[in-house]
């Protein structure tokens, strides 16, 4: 039953979206800006010779993450504003609906949007900035990028649901959202550079995978446990 | 009319929430063991003999004040799991206070850590996995007030508060762990596994330091919690001339 409802929830929001296609494609979009931002943020200084200029990839494991937080940022503040213009909240609210099945049908869709985004922005981000090195520890980096992007969402659709129903909306969501996510992007900027250097760090890796595991589970609990406030009567 | 604000101003000389004596005693008993945390501090502990040296000394008011901070937020991540539980609004305004007093805390933790920063390190900031987690701690924690200020419903604004008390306060150790992933700081660690790695006549100065510190948090607490409730009645009292 309730995995029923979870299906029938989360079907709804990427049928949406995939009417439209606005969320996924504004995301792209932001990416792929923000990645030539950086490109020329950060390559500007004067007296380089053209060799050296545009190698960035000791920065690559940041930049990619920083682009990933702000992307998903731009995605999680769209994700409830039709539900809550449109009344679909209020519908969804008066429904037999446990509160929890909510939460992990809006989390699973933001999961797998920002997941799209990466499937097509990783590539172009290895390309641009990391030389086309292709990865010594690839099913790493693929557990990363999934451990990161589950923290994202978890944290994310909780605080985009408190901040929905603010006065503020989408102004508060960077403020409350982003300290939270310090340490998932020190976990995943630096575990990401160990991957993109392809130096021998495979035990910090782990460290920083586990690291992630624990986030995600803190942040998981934390959100079931409360969702039932969150989303109000 | 007249004779229901009267009554509300005969209730105004006698706030429930302000009880002024012991609040003086309590800050009293804390000003006495400031005073004499800083006199054991520089007149009985040994001057640190590495190289930090008389630089040291900042560390019997910038630890105590760190713990103190820390308490304040264990304090209000406690009324928020109360004021979700029981709904009553007396918690929500201990968390608000302690939040308060919280931030006010870690800004003098960084203020302090980033004076002996200078004395010790040569610089007056440094990434370290400590100041680091205040500073992000402030910065949550100012969310924390952003956030209160745009919900308008009482009692939403409590429940959202306490759950973003809630996050905020689980993800302070996080943070901490997680600045302990890149290559070590510069702190030294004062409570570390060998035990307190400081001389009796040192711990003295920082237990009575410490203990200062904890009142004086206690009877500002106090103050805050008064003010709060001064603050809703007001509000009453006007919502009810104005109406």
């Amino acid at each position: 039953m309730a995995f029923r409802q979870f299906r029938a929830l989360l079907r709804k929001d990427i049928v949406s979206e995939l009417r439209t296609r606005e969320m996924i494609a504004s995301m792209f979009l932001f990416v792929v800006l923000a990645m030539i931002i950086f490109h020329y943020a950060f390559t500007v200084h004067a007296g380089s010779s053209s060799s050296s200029s545009g190698d960035l990839s000791l920065f690559a494991g940041g930049m990619l993450w920083v682009v990933f937080v702000f992307g998903a940022l731009l995605g999680l503040n769209r994700s409830f504003v039709h539900e809550k213009d449109e009344g679909c909240l209020d519908g969804l609210l008066l429904c037999p609906v446990d509160r929890v099945i909510i939460f992990l049908a809006k989390m699973t869709a933001n999961l797998i949007f920002l997941g799209l985004i990466q499937v097509l922005a990783v590539p172009v981000f290895v390309v641009i900035f990391a030389s086309g090195r292709v990865a010594t520890h690839l099913p790493a980096f693929l557990a990363l990028i999934v451990l990161a992007d589950l923290g994202i969402a978890a944290l994310g659709t909780l605080l985009a649901t408190i901040s929905m129903n603010t006065r503020a909306r989408d102004l508060l969501l960077p403020i409350l959202f982003l300290p939270l996510a310090i340490p998932l992007l020190i976990a995943a900027a630096s575990g990401t550079s160990t991957v993109f250097s392809g130096a021998a760090g495979g035990g910090s890796l782990l460290a920083r995978l586990a690291f992630l595991l624990v986030y995600d589970g803190v942040f998981l609990v934390l959100a079931y446990g409360t969702y039932d406030f969150a989303i109000g009567e | 009319m007249e004779s229901t604000s009267t009554a509300a101003l005969d209730r105004f000389d006698r706030p429930a929430g302000l009880k002024l004596a012991t609040t003086t005693v309590i800050l009293a008993a804390a000003g006495v063991a400031l005073a004499c945390g800083l006199l054991v501090a520089f007149w009985v502990a040994p001057t640190d003999a590495s190289t930090l040296g008389f630089s040291q000394k900042i560390f019997y008011f910038h630890a105590p004040i760190a713990e103190t901070a820390l308490l304040a937020y264990g304090v209000a991540f406690v009324a928020a799991v109360l004021y979700l539980r029981r709904e009553d609004a007396k918690y929500d305004r201990l968390g608000v206070a302690a939040v308060r007093l919280g931030l006010v805390f870690s800004v003098l933790v960084l203020v302090t850590g980033s004076i002996w920063g200078k004395a010790a390190w040569g610089v007056w900031w440094a990434w370290d996995a400590r100041l680091t987690t205040f500073l992000i701690a402030c910065l949550l924690y100012a969310g924390y007030f952003v956030l209160r200020g745009t919900v308008e419903d009482d009692s939403r604004r409590a429940t959202y508060a306490a759950l973003f008390a809630i996050v905020a306060f689980v993800d302070v150790p996080i943070t901490f762990f997680a600045t302990r992933l890149l290559p070590a700081g510069l702190h030294p660690v004062v409570l570390g596994p060998q035990g307190s790695g400081m001389a009796a006549r040192d711990l003295v100065a920082f237990l009575i330091s410490m203990a200062g510190m904890t009142l004086l948090f206690v009877g500002l607490l106090r103050i805050e919690l008064g003010i709060e409730a001064l603050r809703e009645e007001l509000r009453d009292l006007k919502y009810r001339l104005g109406s």
